[in-house]
């Protein structure tokens, strides 16, 4: 882009107006070439200032008293198209009293304040529930940061053990819960061993499955006690995370199966822990 | 032959008068009517009364002139009115700053036909405005009255895209829309606006020097 052409496009870039991809090459002419930088801050201060200091006419209070009789008049002269002057004077009627700006007011006045209850309602049911989801967010990412060091770093597992009577004591010893471990092989999901991890400012149980070539880190620590939540499922990174809780523990599934695999997982692991 | 109709137009609103029952049915039918009437009135005040203020201050920067401004609106109320019903959009300032701007425009053209579009102005190569900078210019920047002044200058058309755009904050499509040119035209007129306003603000500075 040469100075012309920026020129030329600076109004519409002053005002967010270009797409994105002509915004981006003014930028990159505006960082390069001094002179154009220089005028694009100018123009952009001064437009600002005049814009801002342009006197606004308001409306004086008797243009919408004048407006407000004039329509009045006009629907109470729309239905004496065959009469015109005639039937006026023959039916004189009372004129609706025009709306008087206490009334406009007070009627505002309850908009608003309804307005500001339905927000506040709203945002206590809503809120709690965002910030959860961004709770879940920032814990999907340590999850997942948590999945892939386990692998990459041969850290899979503190005690490597396909015997969830192993693997169950070690854990409890170490813990300050007992979590529930079961082996799922004739599932198709072999228990490989478990792991001490640090997640959401605790340390929690890692147990650790495979499907195939695959691992499933299963992350279990308690919950709020009786908080059932639904099961959730996202994705993330390319990476499958599945989210449920029972009234003990809370369960985070990582793995990178397909989402319909690490449901499967989900299901056995509840069918056989509940025969426990 | 005229006075025959006269005379037949006399005696039928003598008969419509004194027949009691056409009285009464005129009555109760308009009753009907001012019953749905005032509903579409208040949805109409609710939706558009909100932009009076916006209303009013782009018919006052059309016309230069209070009273002008003030029947404009009154006007452009009127006639909004009464197209209501066939308004289904959700932008109603939009909607209803087109309107005022086509009946300022009409009075304009009825009253002075010049000034609606830009014309080459001598006073712009006056000398004395290219040693006024930009920074000079800023710092009289705050004086409103200046400032009016040399809005009052520019052609209707520049005056109009200044305001939608500084005073108002409409988007180019919407600026596009009340103004009635092409969305890429917004653009262009905008920087020779601003340009054009910077010139005229140039030259009362340097006059004042």
């Amino acid at each position: 882009m040469n100075c012309e052409e920026a020129t030329k496009l600076m109004d519409g870039y002053l005002d967010g107006e270009l797409d994105p991809i002509t915004s981006q090459t003014i930028e990159q002419h505006l960082r390069e070439c001094p002179k154009c930088d220089r005028a694009y801050k100018t123009h952009g201060s001064l437009i600002r200032a005049l814009g801002n200091a342009t006197p606004y006419y308001k409306a004086p209070a008797e243009l919408r008293e004048r407006i407000q009789s004039s329509l009045r008049k006009e629907i109470g002269e729309r239905p004496t198209r065959n009469g015109g002057q005639n039937t006026r004077s023959l039916f004189p009627r009372k004129q609706p009293e025009p709306r008087t700006i206490l009334f406009g007011t007070s009627w505002n006045w309850l908009a608003l304040a309804a307005a500001i209850v339905l927000a506040a309602i709203i945002g206590w049911t809503l809120l709690p529930r965002l910030q959860r989801s961004g709770a879940d967010q920032f814990l999907a990412t340590q999850l997942i940061a948590s999945h892939v060091r386990s692998l990459m770093a041969n850290h899979l597992s503190d005690v490597a053990s396909s015997d969830q009577h192993t693997v169950k004591p070690w854990l409890d010893a170490k813990l300050d819960f007992a979590p529930p471990v079961v082996d799922l092989s004739s599932e198709g999901f072999p228990l490989v061993g478990g792991r001490l991890d640090y997640l959401d400012n605790r340390p929690v149980a890692a147990l650790v499955y495979q499907r195939r070539k695959h691992f499933i880190n299963l992350f279990v620590w308690p919950g709020e006690t009786g908080s059932a939540r639904p099961t959730m499922a996202m994705s993330h990174q390319g990476y499958q995370l599945l989210h449920w809780a029972d009234p003990d523990f809370n369960y985070w599934a990582v793995s990178d199966v397909n989402a319909n695999d690490l449901q499967t997982f989900k299901q056995q692991f509840e069918l056989q822990t509940s025969h426990h | 032959m005229a006075l025959l109709l006269k005379a037949e137009h006399a005696s039928e609103n003598q008969d419509f008068e004194s027949d009691q029952r056409i009285v009464k049915f005129v009555v109760v039918k308009k009753r009907e009517e001012d019953h749905a009437q005032p509903a579409a009135l208040t949805s109409f005040e609710d939706a558009m009364l909100p932009h009076l203020d916006a209303a009013h201050n782009l018919a006052r920067w059309l016309l230069r002139n209070e009273q002008d401004a003030q029947d404009v609106v009154q006007e452009a109320y009127l006639r909004a009115f009464k197209s209501f019903a066939g308004f289904h959009g959700s932008n109603g300032r939009a909607w209803l700053l087109t309107i005022v701007r086509n009946t300022s425009y009409t009075l304009l053209k009825k009253n002075r036909a010049v000034d609606l579009t830009t014309t080459f102005d001598e006073e712009i190569h006056a000398p004395g405005y290219e040693s006024v900078s930009p920074a000079t210019i800023l710092e009289h920047s705050e004086d409103a009255e200046l400032i009016r002044e040399a809005m009052d200058e520019l052609p209707a058309e520049f005056r109009e895209i200044l305001t939608l755009r500084h005073q108002e904050g409409l988007s180019y499509k919407e600026i596009a829309d009340i103004a009635q040119i092409p969305p890429g035209t917004v653009m262009s007129r905008l920087a020779r606006a601003r340009a054009k306003l910077r010139e005229c603000l140039a030259v009362r500075i340097g006059k004042e020097k």
